[in-house]
């Protein structure tokens, strides 16, 4: 719902559909009626939050109980934004059009490190103070959770709560004892320190930070009651996990518009640079039944006529073909189609693929994040040359003709052997293509490389290594593209390389393994009006580094130094299940280029175990 | 297989979309629905619908029209519009379900009612402002084309008009020449009105009967 002065402005930008509401599905109750009214704000544009699965189950599960409203927010583009402050028009959320100043609770979902300034920037736009310290009463209380909070000290100054780890139950229990807060006339200073006492909750402002005289911390000490140590929430069983049988279906396109399901969470893995294959460990995985009912409802309600299965590596499930099998039974019926994103090099069989033929051929992408054999040892990848080429094959004979292959470079004890074998292997794949007999007649084949620049991240064996500093990455990036011009001319046109921008790439080292010292930087960069860091329209290293300048804050300090094991992290007082003694042990075997079997081969112990559930207790295989 | 027409409001929030997120829009509901409608063939198979003559963003309409195809020739077509309603958003709203009776080629004009506004001028002068320009011999406006700019004369688009000065804006209620070969956008006449005045002007655009060229109602 937007108010008559919002819509005069409407006409003026860009895709104004994304700031009316009004989708179907949409929840609306009585603000009357309801005790507390929560702001869920996704820090980026509508197109990119509402393509966000966790906001989608989190939406529906906090509208389930009566006493919230839950309510959708997202960053308004530049155009919009530039409209708003010259009208005087706060943020406001979608479904009521009520100003974001309004409600008790003001959510954030942090998804990448670059959304830090759309957080603050909104925050701002809402008219709402950005420090936590200046927001006194019992009313917009600013929450955030997603990955991004496993480091939640840049931004500590800022939030009241961190949710750690899954959010389905913790934060409704937050949201109760607000509720009787606000019934008991308690205050903020004490409805915080009540929350603190729950599982998985963090409140940054009950913890005093000491540093060294070189920077680094020499103390982390919780005031009062607080837990010395915040455990992650997760939820156990994930069949009984509560799922929506219904989504917003938007009215303009968005990312991924589709119905999504999840099948696990978790990931066997263990990919050394991985963020994700460490915090959402241990695997827990739905039953087949389960997710082809969860399925049939969602296309039903949504009438998608496109279901993806979402999970961090959808070939392994351990049951994907009876679960494809399953779904096929009715998705021809219903004229739905299935989409498997995610699939690893090693699990593209005929069988998979004849199965998801019959969805539309978009191009395939897999992620071998390196180039040689050695690199990929030493992150763990556990994919093999031969495996690539065979899977690439088995794709071109099914008619395929279009590959995308994602590597990563500044990864540690990379040479400019291992860097130039990236686009050795992207050429080998063109050359399968021609090898392959059964290939699609008269058609050329298109295979991209795309290069990131490695970011070193929290909770992963690689949590103390230094980023590649700028000039070598783009060193390492001109070298990829030499070695294609170099070698095997043949093949260029049949080739893409592309590489992501490196600045960005050290930006977000710098705020991924940031301490609380950074939080005047982000305060400083909010003032000056940053946002959309994400976005190539508006991030300017220089700017960045103008302002740490004035901050007196060394960035390579965080992004560029090899930190020792025994030191103070700031994250150390954060618990993911994963321990430190098996992330350091991880981090050895690398240097080593000595592999880890996967969970359901071998357990490595690395803690996660304690939660009593998942692939832990599954029955292995060359165990029976 | 028969031919149907559905009719409907876009309005409200839907106004703010555009063609082809509507005809998105349209085909989820299509789908959700699981009312008989034929499905292209192929790869991808969707239901099938065509929009005689698509609806700029920004612009309500209130006597809107999509065309499908029905599979089942004995199905009860009265019923298409609470069946389609509860699979769409609140602001597309359909309101019939016709045979078709006028090829979707025979429109040849729309009407519209645009009521116009500007913050810091009456109404009584944004009524003037825009009698005097309508009233000219030629409106010429540069415009887009696939073969770069032209310059149309709009107002041999104009078949009609009517002009009345409101309490806070100036409503003009116009039939313009609609369809594919020589469509005029009421949008064109703001954008002339702008450039003569050098005003910013606030419009609110609806569109409200198409009509074929014997100016009967397009059914």
């Amino acid at each position: 719902m937007v108010s008559k002065k919002v819509e005069k402005l409407l006409l003026k930008v860009q895709k104004p559909g994304r700031y009316v509401g009004g989708e179907l599905n949409e929840v609306i109750k009585d603000k009357r009626n309801v005790d507390v009214r929560f702001a869920f704000c996704f820090p980026d544009t509508y197109e990119v939050g509402m393509s966000h699965l966790g906001m989608k189950i989190l939406y529906s599960r906090f509208n389930l109980v009566d006493y919230i409203w839950c309510e959708r927010v997202f960053a308004p583009w530049i155009d919009m934004e530039k409209l708003m402050r010259e009208n005087q028009i706060p943020l406001y959320a979608l479904e009521s059009g009520d100003p974001v100043s309004d409600f008790d609770f003001i959510g954030f979902t942090l998804q990448y490190e670059l959304s830090y300034t759309n957080m603050l920037n909104m925050l701002r736009l809402s008219n709402v103070p950005i420090y936590s310290r200046d927001r006194t009463e019992l009313k917009n209380i600013v929450v955030a959770g997603g990955p991004c909070a496993c480091n939640p000290e840049p931004i500590a100054d800022f939030v009241d709560i961190f949710f750690i780890g899954e959010g389905e139950e913790v934060d409704l229990e937050v949201m109760e004892v607000f509720r009787e807060c606000k019934a008991e006339g308690v205050g903020k200073a004490e409805f915080l320190e009540r929350c603190a006492k729950i599982e998985g909750v963090y409140v940054p402002a009950l913890y005093e930070v000491s540093y060294n005289d070189d920077g680094t911390i020499a103390a982390f000490t919780p005031k009062g009651d607080a837990p010395a140590v915040i455990h992650k929430r997760l939820m156990k069983n994930m069949d009984e996990s509560y799922y929506p049988d219904n989504f917003v279906v938007p009215l303009v396109e968005i990312v991924h518009d589709r119905a999504v399901q999840e099948i696990f969470r978790g990931c066997i893995r263990g990919c050394r640079f991985c963020q994700a294959g460490f915090i959402y460990r241990p695997v827990r995985e739905k039953s087949p039944e389960v997710i082809n009912e969860q399925c049939k409802k969602l296309c039903m309600n949504t009438g998608y006529d496109e279901v993806s299965l979402s999970s961090l590596s959808s070939s392994d499930y351990s049951q994907i073909v009876p679960l494809l099998e399953k779904l096929t039974s009715w998705c021809g019926e219903e004229k739905v189609s299935i989409s498997l994103p995610s699939l690893r090099v090693d699990g593209f069989t005929d069988e998979i693929m004849n199965k998801i033929k019959t969805v539309r051929k978009s191009g395939l992408t897999f992620a071998p994040e390196a180039g040689s054999q050695r690199m990929r040892d030493v992150i763990n990848k556990n994919v093999r040359h031969e495996e690539l080429m065979q899977t690439c094959a088995t794709a071109f004979a099914g008619g395929w003709t279009t590959v995308k292959l994602y590597f990563m470079i500044g990864l540690p004890t990379e040479t400019m052997d291992d860097v130039a074998d990236i686009a050795h292997l992207g050429q080998d794949v063109v050359e399968t293509y021609y090898q392959t007999p059964n290939r699609a007649k008269g058609k050329s084949v298109r295979v991209t490389i795309s290069v990131s620049s490695f970011v070193p991240k929290p909770f992963t064996p690689f949590q103390w290594e230094p980023q590649d500093t700028i000039p070598t990455l783009h060193e390492k990036q001109a070298h990829i593209k030499e070695s294609i011009t170099s070698e095997r001319v043949t093949y260029n046109k049949k080739l893409t390389y592309n590489y992501h921008d490196a600045d960005t790439s050290f930006l977000e080292a710098v705020f991924a393994r940031g301490d609380r010292k950074l939080s005047k930087v982000m305060a400083l960069a909010c003032e000056r009006d940053f946002h959309f860091d994400g976005w190539n329209d508006c991030f300017s290293l220089q700017k960045w580094l103008d302002i740490f300048e004035e901050c007196g804050i060394d960035p390579a300090f965080y992004a560029n130094r090899r930190r020792s094991f025994d030191e103070i992290l700031p994250w150390d007082h954060i618990d993911y299940g994963v321990s430190k003694q098996f992330l350091i042990k991880e981090c050895q075997k690398a240097y080593n280029s000595t592999t880890t079997p996967h969970c359901r081969l071998k357990c490595s112990g690395c803690g996660a175990a304690q939660y009593g559930e998942g692939v832990c207790f599954e029955k292995r295989q060359n165990m029976v | 297989m028969r031919n149907v027409r559905i009719w409907f409001k876009k309005d409200y929030e839907c106004r703010y979309i555009s063609h082809l997120d509507l005809n998105r829009t349209m085909l989820r509901a299509l789908h959700k629905s699981k009312l008989p409608i034929w499905h292209t063939e192929g790869f991808n198979p969707h239901p099938f619908a065509t929009f005689p003559l698509p609806l700029s963003l920004g612009f309500r309409g209130i006597n809107e029209c999509m065309d499908v195809k029905l599979e089942d020739d004995s199905f009860d077509i009265r019923t298409i519009p609470d069946r389609l309603n509860s699979c769409l958003p609140r602001g597309i709203r359909v309101f019939d379900a016709t045979e078709v009776i006028m090829k979707a080629g025979k429109v040849a004009y729309a009407s519209f009612t645009i009521r116009v506004s500007a913050d810091r001028l009456s109404s009584s002068v944004v009524t003037a402002q825009l009698r005097d320009l309508l009233g000219r011999e030629s409106i010429e406006i540069e415009k887009k084309s696939k073969k770069g700019m032209k310059t149309v004369d709009i107002k041999q688009g104009i078949r009609s008009y009517e002009l009345k000065e409101m309490l806070d804006f100036a409503q003009l209620d116009i039939i313009l020449s609609a369809g594919s070969s020589d469509n005029i956008n009421p949008q064109l006449i703001i954008s002339a009105l702008q450039r003569e005045n050098g005003v910013e002007y606030d419009v609110d655009i609806t569109r409200n009967d198409l009509l074929n060229s014997e100016l009967e109602l397009f059914r």
